[in-house]
């Protein structure tokens, strides 16, 4: 008992500070809240710039291949790319519209005319959110 | 008849820092944050030990503590909040 008293009160690293045997919590009653989330606007991108996905293209447009410029065309049409086997995420995006890396898997002509799809996104189509949340300043 | 088991994030996930009696966590996964008062904090530590019900739970905070007014009813409340900020979910 004694052994495992001191074993629970010497754990660090969690949002406790070093409870002891003493301290006292009271678990209220079952109506009183205990948790408040803030969301500030910043918080809520820097959450979604992690985690969003861009599908190029769309799944409406589902099949197409893209053009250098960004367009969607016909499957095969010269100078065109297939597009890529996955959603680009938010993260790539970012990087690869500031001209930076390259995703993996991905290379770099066929980057480039994804990243023009993605500088056309609008309003409504799949992505735009993820798209416009990297806009916004960190 | 066993309550629903909760899980939560690794150690890592979470960033919290004390403030006086309430405690201010950033959930690196969501970029959430989240001011918490007792005894969510102590729920969600005492989830790092593994997945578990509101009656588990109790029995490892009453491990570590001294119970004071209250119940296992009152920690299924706190993780259906826990659970609503995203800082738990369903095992």
């Amino acid at each position: 008992m004694g052994d495992a008293m001191s074993e629970q009160s010497s754990k660090e690293g969690g949002v406790l500070a070093n409870p002891t045997r003493r301290t006292v919590l009271a678990l209220g009653a079952a109506a009183a809240s205990t948790v408040v989330t803030i969301r500030p606007a910043l918080a809520q991108t820097a959450g979604s710039v992690m985690n969003c996905q861009i599908p190029v293209p769309g799944p409406q447009h589902s099949g197409q291949y893209i053009a250098a410029d960004g367009s969607l065309v016909a499957p095969g049409t010269p100078g065109s790319f297939a597009p890529p086997a996955r959603p680009i995420t938010g993260e790539e995006a970012k990087t690869l519209l500031r001209g930076g890396f390259t995703p993996n898997g991905m290379d770099s002509q066929s980057a480039q005319a994804y990243a023009n799809y993605i500088r056309r996104l609008q309003s409504g189509m799949s992505g735009f959110t993820c798209y416009a949340s990297l806009q916004l300043p960190r | 008849m066993a309550g629903p088991i909760y899980a939560a994030d690794g150690p890592g996930a979470i960033r919290a820092v004390p403030l006086d009696g309430l405690v201010a966590l950033f959930h690196r996964p969501s970029g959430m944050t989240h001011i918490v008062a007792p005894p969510a904090p102590q729920i969600l530590e005492a989830l790092q030990e593994g997945p578990a019900d509101a009656r588990t739970l109790l029995a490892r905070i009453a491990a570590v503590y001294e119970i004071g007014e209250g119940s296992a009813e009152a920690i299924e409340a706190r993780l259906a909040e826990l659970e609503e900020a995203g800082l738990v979910r369903r095992a």
